[in-house]
């Protein structure tokens, strides 16, 4: 691509930045508003990052059992496997947080009714951080299944032969030979996913958990100034999106170095 | 002396999908003796069953019928048990295979590739894995390739380091499926003067290949195979030279053909 081609995009991004900053202006944006408020949003940049840091490590954990199920010739733990990946990708992520914030304290109660002690039905009733993460490692916990899936059947069955051949267990030749490779394969999808949940983490926000959304949508409403504390809330998400993706170009970039001529 | 590979009436059938998944007979009751340090080639046309054969041997294809015997483990076909999966290790430990897509680890070195069975499955402590894979390294002629990924080497050295993987394994016999069929034709050589030297050095082997140069100068006994069952077998002279049976001539006429009508012509 030419340097004026560039130019060029960069100025249509200028452009609309400056239209966007003017149409603020003509909203009546209250600026002094929104720089009182925005160190208590960026406050939640903090959750938005824990909640979807663990969820993303707890979703590739629950994947590569998905997955390993999923391959595996064990009738139950295929079923399971296939089971959970078809009604988790069947449904709503939102549904499925409700079911987990309301739905699962009403499980502990009916079996409190049936004799189970306080201490027990007590565990189901889940705070909305642990109740959050919970949530968003099961739902991308099946997504990822299938790709982790497609990556361990990506590796040819030569590698498998030649493991085996060398007398090794199918376990050892999973471990030793099949997920080093397949894991070089999965990390740009996982790498998409865990922006794709960054995002998706705003939906805990309905359950309390005081990341960016829920403080954006809280005072926005109180004061009435919603759009202004959405926009950051926005902006926020955004430049974390893009310093992602650099970081996720950069190890791709790595990756792809060692297998290089 | 006792034979080290005891096949008895090896039967091997798959379903063929062209043919509305019906029972397709593969191997059609084979024996097959082999006496410690002999060289086995195995020769015939495609589909003959060669390479399924060579499969059933170190059980990377489970045979519907007969027994392998392995320096005295010995593996009937179909039952399966705990002891079983134990045993089929054991043989897989007595009998490296080498493969036609060299199937090389490409997340390993060449090192790590070598010393990966011995530390995995023998349990050798590092060190020890080290010296022998060295020890190969320089045996195949690839000391300086040692810390290269399989990704930069040639399909020869590819092959030789697969070779040095499975030597590592300090295995009795080696199992060669078609070698060199893969590589371009000037990197056969390299490969085929390794097989001389670890045939000279008393290996037991048997290779399924249409090297005729190896088959001639290295083999002890050739078999020719086709439709899953032996046709022929005798000492090269004889079975390149003297064929007794039809098919075998004419076998042995089209490949000596196709490989001399690729030389030059002499003047």
């Amino acid at each position: 691509m030419s340097r004026d081609y560039l130019v060029k995009v960069t100025l249509v991004w200028v452009a609309i930045f400056v239209l966007l900053g003017l149409l603020f202006w003509l909203l009546r944006f209250d600026v002094a508003f929104m720089n009182h408020w925005v160190g208590f949003l960026a406050q939640g940049i903090g959750y938005t990052l824990i909640v979807s840091i663990i969820s993303i490590i707890l979703a590739v954990g629950l994947a590569l059992i998905g997955a390993l199920a999923r391959l595996s010739k064990n009738p139950i733990a295929n079923g399971i496997s296939t089971f959970y990946v078809s009604f988790i990708r069947g449904t709503p992520l939102l549904v499925q947080v409700y079911m987990i914030y309301l739905g699962l304290p009403q499980v502990g109660q009916s079996l409190q009714a049936l004799g189970a002690p306080q201490w027990f039905a007590d565990l189901f009733v889940l705070p909305a951080i642990p109740a959050g993460i919970l949530a968003l490692s099961i739902n991308y916990g099946a997504y990822m299944t299938e790709t982790f899936r497609a990556g361990i059947q990506s590796i040819h069955g030569g590698q498998r032969e030649a493991a085996l051949a060398l007398g090794m267990t199918p376990s050892q030749c999973m471990r030793r030979i099949i997920l080093p490779q397949a894991i070089r394969i999965v990390i740009p999808p996982v790498g998409n996913d865990f922006i794709a949940m960054l995002k998706d983490s705003s939906l805990v926000s309905i359950m309390g958990v005081m990341e960016l959304t829920w403080r954006a949508s809280k005072v926005g409403r109180r004061y009435f100034r919603s759009l202004e504390l959405l926009s950051i809330a926005a902006g926020f998400y955004w430049v974390m999106t893009v310093v992602l993706q650099t970081i996720q170009g950069r190890i791709e970039e790595r990756l792809g170095r060692g297998r290089q001529r | 002396m006792a034979p080290i590979i005891k096949v008895r009436n090896l039967h091997k059938r798959f379903r063929d999908p062209a043919r509305r998944g019906q029972w397709l007979e593969v191997i059609r009751g084979v024996n097959l003796d082999v006496e410690p340090g002999e060289v086995v080639v195995i020769i015939g046309p495609s589909g003959a069953g060669k390479s399924t054969f060579l499969r059933c041997l170190n059980f990377l294809e489970e045979p519907d019928g007969g027994t392998v015997e392995i320096d005295g483990v010995e593996i009937p076909a179909g039952v399966q048990s705990h002891e079983r999966t134990r045993q089929i290790i054991e043989i897989r430990m007595k009998a490296g295979m080498v493969f036609q897509s060299f199937n090389l680890f490409p997340h390993m070195t060449a090192l790590e590739n070598i010393i990966e069975g011995p530390i995995t499955v023998r349990r050798w402590p590092r060190e020890r894995a080290i010296a022998k894979a060295e020890e190969l390294l320089s045996w195949v002629g690839l000391m300086d390739k040692r810390d290269e990924y399989p990704i930069r080497l040639s399909g020869g050295q590819q092959q030789r380091i697969a070779i040095a993987r499975s030597l590592a394994m300090e295995p009795k016999i080696m199992l060669f499926d078609e070698p060199t069929s893969a590589l371009d034709p000037e990197l056969i050589g390299e490969v085929v003067e390794v097989m001389e030297r670890l045939a000279k050095e008393g290996m037991t082997m048997v290779v399924v290949s249409h090297e005729m140069h190896f088959a001639s100068d290295v083999a002890d006994r050739i078999i020719f195979m086709e439709g899953g069952n032996w046709v022929e077998e005798g000492p090269p002279e004889q079975l390149l030279r003297r064929p007794q049976q039809e098919r075998t001539r004419q076998f042995l006429s089209h490949i000596l053909r196709d490989r001399d009508s690729g030389e030059p012509t002499r003047p």
